[in-house]
């Protein structure tokens, strides 16, 4: 009896001893995905993070980055700095991740970098404000963006407005980096096409009316007025120009003139519209993967989200880089991205392409699913741009511009 | 121009001025600053919201915002603002603090944070001695006037208005005249939420309706509050219209991103030089 009962101890304490004995076996490389769950990214958040829980996924079941498998740990920012940030500390000082994935908007990202480099870790983002390039955000060049820089939708407006005829742009800029950027970079282009540039107006957020600001470029008589803007003030805006009964024709980006916007204004606002955004790396290989790993998932295109595909990207190049490092340390995962990113090299589209191709000695080249995925100097890429006219309540892809 | 931006700042300064009267009502008589006002605009907001989507009518939805501000409005008054009563300045501040982030909260459940707009026909502007003015703006400028005038005729011309006027005036001698402080503080409750509720309708039919909207225009119906003599419901509209209006017809000198300053500078000023503000009286302000 007594025998039988230490017999049973003993296998009971092995029993629970084992799990524990095999996952110290099989350590793991943490990363966090912190993105837009609700909030202003909602529409873009949750997709955004199945995607990187996707990727990554695939680079287990082809039996894991330098070894080891990848571990995701899911938080939401809220889309709100002071969310995003406590989630940050979460993700690094609890679940002691080595990087961040997957962080949206521009005020988000410029207020978790700070954690992300002092603790050592890389920040990948879609943040498109210019300041995440340069220091002191960008300083220790760990962190990068998948998206356009809010300057290079400039630049595609600029584009744009030469190709649609436009003679006399005015801009409008919601009062923060991304807004200002925007119209920046439209300012700087179009004059560096020997254009003149017209009236430019920064707002406050939260005003009851924008009624003096719409008065002040209106009284310019502009063709067309250039947008950096979000999606509430874009609503009070053109209601409130819809009801001034004066004429102009919009470039706005595609965040803002967004099927939300469609439906709060109805068509007869929104008829014309041009809404900018950038487009996905289609036709690619990676894009086929990523498109059918975002329909197994949310049950919808690939397209319907660009920013799933660029967190796609994310997870895939960092096991890229882990895997082409021989590492797990942050300084040798860093140096590797460009390498495995960035030409010259093989052309590769998943993770065990590139696996396969790393392992017999080769220079890889991930040509991404959101871009072709070239890191400048900066960390920046350049992506190509798509041209959708709102018409009749329909957002219609027209053309895409490459800059 | 100016003439416009004059039309712009009024109907602004409509949605400050019923703002503030929910803020100077209550710090007239309850005696602190309700931090908790602006998201009982929220409420109304919401409400109003509900009410509109459903039937298309902005009379019922202004009944609606009515309804569900002063209801919030009282509800935080039975629940917090009655146990506290006699307490510090301070305690109910931060207790005023609490019952807003608690009314925003919920409405960020409830509703979610997406933003939502009043599906309000839009039409073009009709010419008024050569000014362009939108009928809704005809339309919300009615619905402030209107509901203005009902809240200054219960302050003024009904027994209750008169027992709050009372109580504001000196709490004591209104309690040993027979006052009964409950009835009144009930109604205080009750008119100051309408008022944050109307005013909340009108801001979401201008802008769009998010739980945060509230909170964000707090400061500006403080201002007011302030400028027009704290407890002052004539100064409170009064200076409503005066800070609408100087912020849009400022932004030609001071620019659009400093016309929200502008607001605060002119409180700053009515601190320094008249600390009782315009309508304000020196025992009013205790």
């Amino acid at each position: 009896m007594t025998t039988h009962r230490r017999t049973l101890l003993a296998a009971s304490a092995g029993l629970l001893a084992a799990p524990r004995f095999a996952r110290a076996q099989a350590e793991t490389f943490r990363i966090g995905a912190l993105n837009p769950v609700t909030g202003a990214g909602s529409p873009y958040g949750a997709g955004m993070q199945r995607m990187i829980v996707a990727a990554v996924e695939a680079i287990n079941a082809a039996g894991g980055a330098n070894g080891r498998r990848i571990e995701v740990f899911s938080e939401d920012t809220q889309t709100a700095p002071q969310a995003a940030v406590l989630a940050a500390k979460k993700l690094i000082e609890v679940n002691r991740v080595r990087a961040i994935l997957g962080t949206w908007s521009s005020g988000v990202s410029l207020a978790v970098i700070p954690l992300t480099n002092d603790a050592d870790m890389i920040l990948m983002h879609t943040s498109g404000a210019p300041a995440l390039s340069v220091p002191p955000a960008n300083a220790r060049h760990l962190g990068y963006r998948f998206q356009a820089t809010n300057d290079r939708f400039g630049r595609a407006f600029a584009e744009i407005a030469v190709k649609e005829g436009f003679r006399r742009p005015a801009t409008m800029a919601f009062n923060n980096a991304s807004g200002i950027g925007n119209t920046e970079g439209f300012r700087r282009a179009w004059a560096a096409k020997g254009f003149q540039n017209g009236v430019h107006v920064v707002y406050e957020p939260n005003q009851p009316s924008y009624r003096a600001e719409l008065l002040r470029v209106l009284a310019t008589r502009p063709d067309v007025i250039v947008m950096g803007s979000f999606l509430p003030d874009t609503t009070i805006i053109l209601r409130e120009w819809f009801q001034m009964g004066v004429p102009v024709k919009w470039i706005i980006p595609a965040w803002a003139a967004n099927p939300q916007l469609v439906q709060a204004l109805g068509p007869a606002v929104t008829e014309g519209i041009i809404a900018v955004d950038s487009v996905s790396n289609e036709g690619s290989p990676a894009f086929a993967a990523y498109d059918a790993a975002y329909r197994r998932t949310m049950n919808q295109p690939g397209l319907s989200n660009v920013y799933a595909a660029m967190t796609w990207d994310m997870a895939t190049t960092l096991g890229l880089a882990i895997e082409q490092a021989k590492s797990f340390e942050t300084a040798a995962i860093n140096a590797a991205i460009r390498q495995v990113a960035n030409p010259p090299g093989e052309g590769v589209s998943t993770f065990a392409e590139g696996k396969a191709a790393i392992a017999a000695g080769r220079k890889v080249n991930y040509d991404g699913a959101s871009s072709v995925l070239d890191f400048d100097e900066f960390g920046d890429v350049t992506p190509d741009f798509g041209v959708f006219f709102i018409e009749r309540g329909q957002i219609v892809r027209k053309y895409v511009v490459k800059i | 121009m100016l003439a416009q931006l004059f039309v712009a700042g009024v109907v602004h300064g409509l949605i400050i001025g019923l703002a503030a009267l929910g803020v100077t009502l209550v710090f007239g008589i309850a005696r602190f600053p309700n931090a908790a006002a602006g998201d009982t605009m929220t409420v109304g907001a919401y409400g109003g919201l509900a009410a509109y989507g459903a039937t298309g009518s902005l009379l019922v939805a202004g009944g609606a915002s009515v309804l569900a501000a002063g209801a919030a409005s009282l509800l935080g008054y039975l629940l917090v603002f009655r146990r506290l009563a006699g307490r510090s300045l301070a305690a109910l501040l931060v207790a005023a603090i609490g019952v807003a982030f608690l009314l925003r909260a919920a409405l960020g459940v409830v509703f979610g944070h997406q933003q939502r707009v009043y599906q309000v026909p839009l039409a073009w502007p009709i010419e008024v001695m050569g000014l362009r003015i939108s009928p809704m703006d005809i339309t919300l400028a009615g619905v402030a006037a209107a509901s203005l005038t009902v809240a200054f005729l219960v302050l003024y011309a009904t027994p209750i208005g008169r027992q709050m006027r009372a109580v504001a005036d000196d709490p004591d001698l209104a309690r040993v005249s027979g006052i009964h402080p409950f009835r009144v503080m009930a109604a205080l409750w009750l008119l100051a939420g309408a008022a944050a509720g109307i005013a909340g309708m009108m801001l979401g039919i201008k802008t769009v309706v998010a739980p945060e909207m509230g909170w964000e225009s707090l400061l500006p119906a403080f201002a007011a509050a302030i400028l027009g003599g704290i407890g002052s419901p004539v100064g409170a509209v009064v200076a409503g219209l005066v800070l609408g209006i100087a912020q849009e017809v400022s932004t030609p000198i001071v620019g659009f991103t400093y016309k929200i300053a502008l607001a605060f500078f002119v409180m700053l000023l009515v601190l320094l030089v008249r600390p009782r503000g315009i309508f304000g009286r020196v025992e009013g302000v205790r």
